[in-house]
This record gives structure tokens, sequence and C-alpha cells, in this order.
């Protein structure tokens, strides 16, 4: 599965493509718009990442094209602007889904899969590991067969680690992806750290151990 | 009180005192000119009857001629030898100066030696005639005085609305004009210099405030921008870093300092451009919202927070309460002072209330921490908090309240500290 990266900025773009790489999708680039029109000329891409501040004019542009060329292409736009106006008219004009600048790696993995599995590509839209399955549609899990009962942010949570599996997890990311704006109080009371614990227990009792593990001081790890 | 009410005021005041000056200086110009003209009179008749004595002419037929009392007295020895001027005003002879007794007159007294004999002489001479055209004089002088003082204050009247005309344009642009439409200022041509200046300056001073205006737009954008981007770039970083995992303790101690640091940036710089937009009022499009739908909507998404405090949450909702207002804005309002109430409250068993009326709403919270000093309550920075909170939260909410010129009060009683909003 392909994905088409437009960003300028090298540094952040290299940290992207490395990310989303160990994660099983393959990685082109664009760094304008007009070289990002010519990759999707070339090649079709399952989902395109587009910075809205590019060099030589705005990623708005390349997100009307995609709509043209390819309705079924899922696109993420990114803006470093906390201007809502930006987003509203991205996601206006067709892009799935927004993120702004700085963003977790993990939380663009998952938004990027949750856009992917959206549209049903590959034929696969559940996430699966030995012995647990993830039903994101039916908002189901399974465990050992048997159906688990999570709370919402229980299940949230569960659904944002597997969409990294293997990778660490700060609890600033899963915050931010869980609670959003309130993400700040969700950290300062180790609310995070409570909710894990409940779901871990949950885990533990449908006999799957040690699928969340506990890095202390940084975060979490799935599946390690 | 209007500049033209103010200059006549002053006008007035001068120009009664002028007048009273002017009216003083032309009455006793007159009667001295007068009792000039009468001495020189005078002198001329006493050169007459000096003349008539030494002919041998009686002074009686000089009063025939001449119309002026003549008294002749001879005497035994000439004493006075120079001219004696009185003046009588006329009660001095009666009490009624109108009567014909009680004329004002003016009389030479001298003494004259013809030949031998030494003689006193008297000459009088009326002065009421004169008294009184110097009166008319006056009284007509007042007159035309007064009438041209009332006609001065009518035509100023008239003259000044024309003539402010250009101001009072200018004025009301002036007052309409809004920094973030894009109408320019178009001032009426005037010939008064004193205008064309004004509007000049004006043109001047607009020019240069959008451009700054505009200029502090770009740069808050461009901070947002430019500082994101780096940010973005550490925090990436970081987080690359930390899925290694053959780390000492002690460096693992360091990335996640650094990495805590880097997150409180953002939050800090994301909070500041938050504040700067709403400062530079860029939240401007409105909608109607019941204030007690996005009360209970906010109460929904911060169950997680009030059910792991166990808090209870009590509304009293006296009044529907719907205001026109920016919805984000609002959100953002009610956001920072739930969050407040749920953060510093007490860890078990604490309590919120929310209660909206006709003019106000509050938001009351039991909590561990003392009354707050309310001097520093709303400055920005004030980190009276508990640690990793930046301090934003109140000066938001003051930002707010203070955008939509509504009030906000704090208050602290019994341990339930209370922040009221006035609408």
């Amino acid at each position: 599965m392909k994905i088409l990266i437009v960003e300028d900025e090298k540094s952040l773009r290299e940290d992207v493509i490395d990310y989303l790489s160990q994660n099983g999708y393959k990685c082109d680039f664009a760094t304008t718009i007009q070289s990002a029109l010519s990759k999707l000329k070339e090649t079709t891409y399952v989902c395109a990442l587009v910075d809205v501040g590019l060099p030589d004019g705005s990623g708005i542009e390349v997100v009307a094209h995609i709509k043209k060329i390819n309705p079924e292409m899922g696109i993420i736009i990114v803006t470093a602007k906390n201007s809502l106006e930006d987003k509203l008219e991205g996601l206006k004009i067709g892009a799935d889904d927004y993120l702004t600048k700085p963003f977790h790696l993990s939380e663009l993995n998952a938004r990027i899969n949750s856009v992917i599995r959206r549209r049903n590509f590959g034929g696969k839209n559940t996430l699966s590991f030995e012995g647990l399955e993830i039903d994101p549609i039916e908002k189901r899990v399974i465990a050992n067969n048997i159906q688990l009962q999570l709370t919402k942010k229980e299940y949230d949570i569960l659904v944002f680690l597997a969409n990294s599996p293997t990778h660490l997890i700060t609890k600033e990311a899963l915050a931010d992806a869980i609670w959003g704006d309130k993400a700040e109080m969700a950290t300062s009371f180790d609310f995070v750290y409570s909710q894990i614990k409940n779901l871990k227990k949950k885990l533990n009792e449908a006999g799957l151990k040690n699928y969340i593990k506990v890095v202390y001081g940084m975060g979490y790890k799935f599946k390690d | 009180m209007k500049l033209l009410t103010k200059t006549n005021i002053f006008s007035f005041a001068t120009n009664i005192v002028l007048f009273a000056i002017g009216l003083a200086i032309v009455y006793k110009v007159i009667l001295a000119k007068l009792d000039k003209e009468a001495d020189r009179q005078l002198l001329y008749t006493k050169s007459q009857i000096i003349k008539g004595l030494n002919d041998g002419i009686s002074p009686n037929e000089f009063m025939a001629n001449i119309g002026q009392k003549i008294y002749v007295r001879k005497i035994n020895k000439q004493s006075i030898f120079t001219n004696i001027f009185i003046e009588y005003a006329g009660k001095e002879f009666s009490k009624k100066s109108s009567s014909k007794d009680g004329i004002i007159q003016r009389e030479l007294l001298f003494q004259t030696k013809i030949g031998k004999q030494a003689y006193e002489i008297t000459i009088c001479i009326s002065l009421a005639e004169g008294k009184q055209i110097g009166e008319y004089i006056s009284i007509v002088v007042f007159i035309f005085l007064l009438v041209s003082f009332f006609l001065i204050f009518l035509l100023n009247r008239y003259i000044s609305d024309y003539l402010w005309s250009p101001f009072n344009d200018t004025l009301s642009q002036i007052k309409t004009w809004n920094i973030k439409k894009q109408n320019n200022l178009n001032f009426k041509n005037t010939d008064i210099d004193e205008f064309h200046l004004l509007n000049d300056t004006l043109k001047d001073l607009t020019q240069q405030i959008k451009s700054d205006y505009l200029n502090l737009k770009e740069f808050t954008e461009n901070v947002s921008h430019e500082t994101q981007t780096p940010l973005a770039i550490i925090s990436t970083k970081i987080e690359m870093l930390m899925q290694e995992t053959n780390y000492t303790e002690k460096q693992n101690q360091l990335l996640v300092h650094t990495y805590n640091a880097t997150q409180r940036l953002y939050k800090l710089n994301k909070g500041l451009i938050l504040l700067t937009r709403i400062e530079n009022k860029q939240f401007i499009e409105t909608s109607l919202i019941n204030l007690a739908h996005v009360f209970d909507e906010k109460i929904n998404i911060l169950e997680d927070f009030l059910e792991a405090k166990s808090i209870v949450i009590e509304r009293v909702y006296n009044k529907v309460v719907i205001k026109e207002i920016n919805a984000d804005l609002l959100s953002i309002l009610l956001d920072n002072l739930l969050i407040n109430a749920i953060k510093y409250n007490l860890e078990e068993s604490g309590m919120i209330k929310i209660t909206i009326d006709e003019e106000s709403f509050s938001v009351e919270n039991t909590s561990f921490k003392e009354k707050i000093n309310p001097q520093f309550l709303f400055e920005r920075f004030n980190k009276n908090s508990i640690s990793g909170s930046l301090g934003l939260g109140l000066s938001l909410i003051k930002r707010i309240v203070d955008f939509y010129n509504w009030h906000v009060s704090y208050s602290c009683k019994d341990g339930i500290h209370k922040f009221k909003i006035y609408l």
C-alpha cells in the first residue's frame, strides 16, 4: 500500500516516512504542488498526506486535484496553523481528516490506518493479532473468541495502541488522540494510567497477557 | 458640551466686559470733550467781557447775545488771578434734576481789574444739552452693540453648521471605520486648512494602523507556523528516539524530561496563539446559542474526569439564556471554567454547581486550594496552580469576557470557589 507524503520540511518528512515504513507502508514524497501532481500521474496511492503550507502554494490545490483524478483516495491534510478556516476548507473540499502540527507520529499512523480501513482497501478491515481481533466498523473486540466488554475510552485506547504495534506510544500522544483538547487534563491526573490499568485487567482476564506493556516514565507499547 | 456653546460662553463673557469698559470710555470721552468745548466758550466769553468792560459796555448786554448767564460784582481788591472752573451737578440746586433750575452747568469764575476797579465775574454755561447728547450717543452705541452681538451669535450658530460639516463628516466616517473591513476612508474635500490637515493626518494614521495590524496578523500566523514546524520536528525526533530500547536509566530520564518540556512548549505556543487571536478579534462569526445546551454538552465530554474524581454536578438553570456569540469563544470559556473547577476540586466527594440566570451564569466548586488573591487572578502566567498547568486558563477567561463586554467576578466562601459572569 503506497502513501504519498506532500511535505516540504525535510526533517519532518523523513521521520514520517521512517515511521510509516516501519508500519508496513511504502512511501513516496513530493515537496511542491508541481511535483505532487506529477507523482499522482505516475502512481496510484491509497492515501495522501498533504501539508497545507507548501512553497509554491496551498496544499488545498493538491487535495482538489486528487479529488478530481481519484476520488477513492484517502487524504489527510496537515496544517501548521491552528486556524479553523484551513481545516474547514480542507474537509469541505474532500479531505478525510486533518492534523495540526506538531502531531504525534503514532497519531498520524492511527489516522492513516483508519482512513484506509474506512475505504476497505485490500479487503481487510479488522485489526488482528494472536488471539485478539478488533473490528473498528462494528466497534467490537474479540479476545480468544469471547467478546470483551470495554468502555468507550478503553476501546479507543486499545484501537489506538493496536494501530501502531511494537511502537512506543507516549501517554501525551494517547491522551491527545483520545481526549483531544482535554488531553492536558487527562495527563495531569494520571487518567491515562488508570484507563490502561483497567484495559490491561480486562485483557488479562480474557487470557491475553502482556499485550500492553508499560514503559516506565515514557508510555506504552502494544504487543512488544 | 458642544464646542460652539463653549466658545459662545467665552465670547459672551469677554464681550460683556469689553462692551462695559468700551461704553464707559465712550461716555467719559464724550463728557470730557463737552467740558473742553464749554471751557473754550467760557474763555471766549471772558475775553469778550474784558474787552467790553474796557470799552465801557455792560456785560449784561452779552447775556442777551450769547445765551450765557454772566454775574458781575465789583470788589475792593483782586485776590484771585487764575480762572476757576466749577461744575455743578444739578442736584445742588434742586433734587429734581429735570427741573429748569436743576440743570447741570459749568461756571468760570475770575477776577479782573479794569482801570482802578476790580471785578469778580462768573460766567455760567448749561451743560444739560451736551450731557443729554452724550447719553443719547451712549444709548445708541449700546443698542447697536447689543444688536450686533445678538446677530453674531445667531450667525455663528448657522455658519458653524456649515463650517463644521467636513469635520462632522470625517467624524462619522472614523466612527464606522473598522480595521478588519476593507473600506477606505473617503473624506469630503474642504478648503479649510485645519480640516484638510486633520483629514490627511487621519488618512495617514489609519493607513499606518491598518498596515501595522496586517503585519501583526501576519506575524502571528508566521509565529504559529514557524515555531510549530520546528516543534513538530523536535517532538517527532524525540518520539523516534524513544522507539529505541537500549538506553541506560539516565538516558531514559533525559529523554522523558526533554519530551515533557517539548509538550509544554507546544501547549504554551497553542495557548498564546489563541490569546493573540482573541485579542486580534479574529472570532467574529456569531450564532444564537443556548447556554444550557453548551454546558450540558461540556459536562458530557468531561464525564470521564468528573467520574474519576467522583464529583457531583448540580445544575440550576433558572432561565433559558440564548446569546448571539461566537461558538468557539463560548466553548473555550466554558471549557476553561469547568476544567479549572475539576482540576482544583477535592480528590473525593467534590461538588460543582452551575447556575444560569437571566443576566449571569456561575460555576461554583469545592477545592483543596485556599482563596486565590483576586488581584493577580487573571494575570497571564500567574502560576497560582498545580505544576504542569500553564496559568493561561484564567487569562483566556478574562480575555473572552472582556471581548463581549461582560464582567467576571471571583469569590470564595466556606471553601467554595465561585466564578460568576455577568452578561
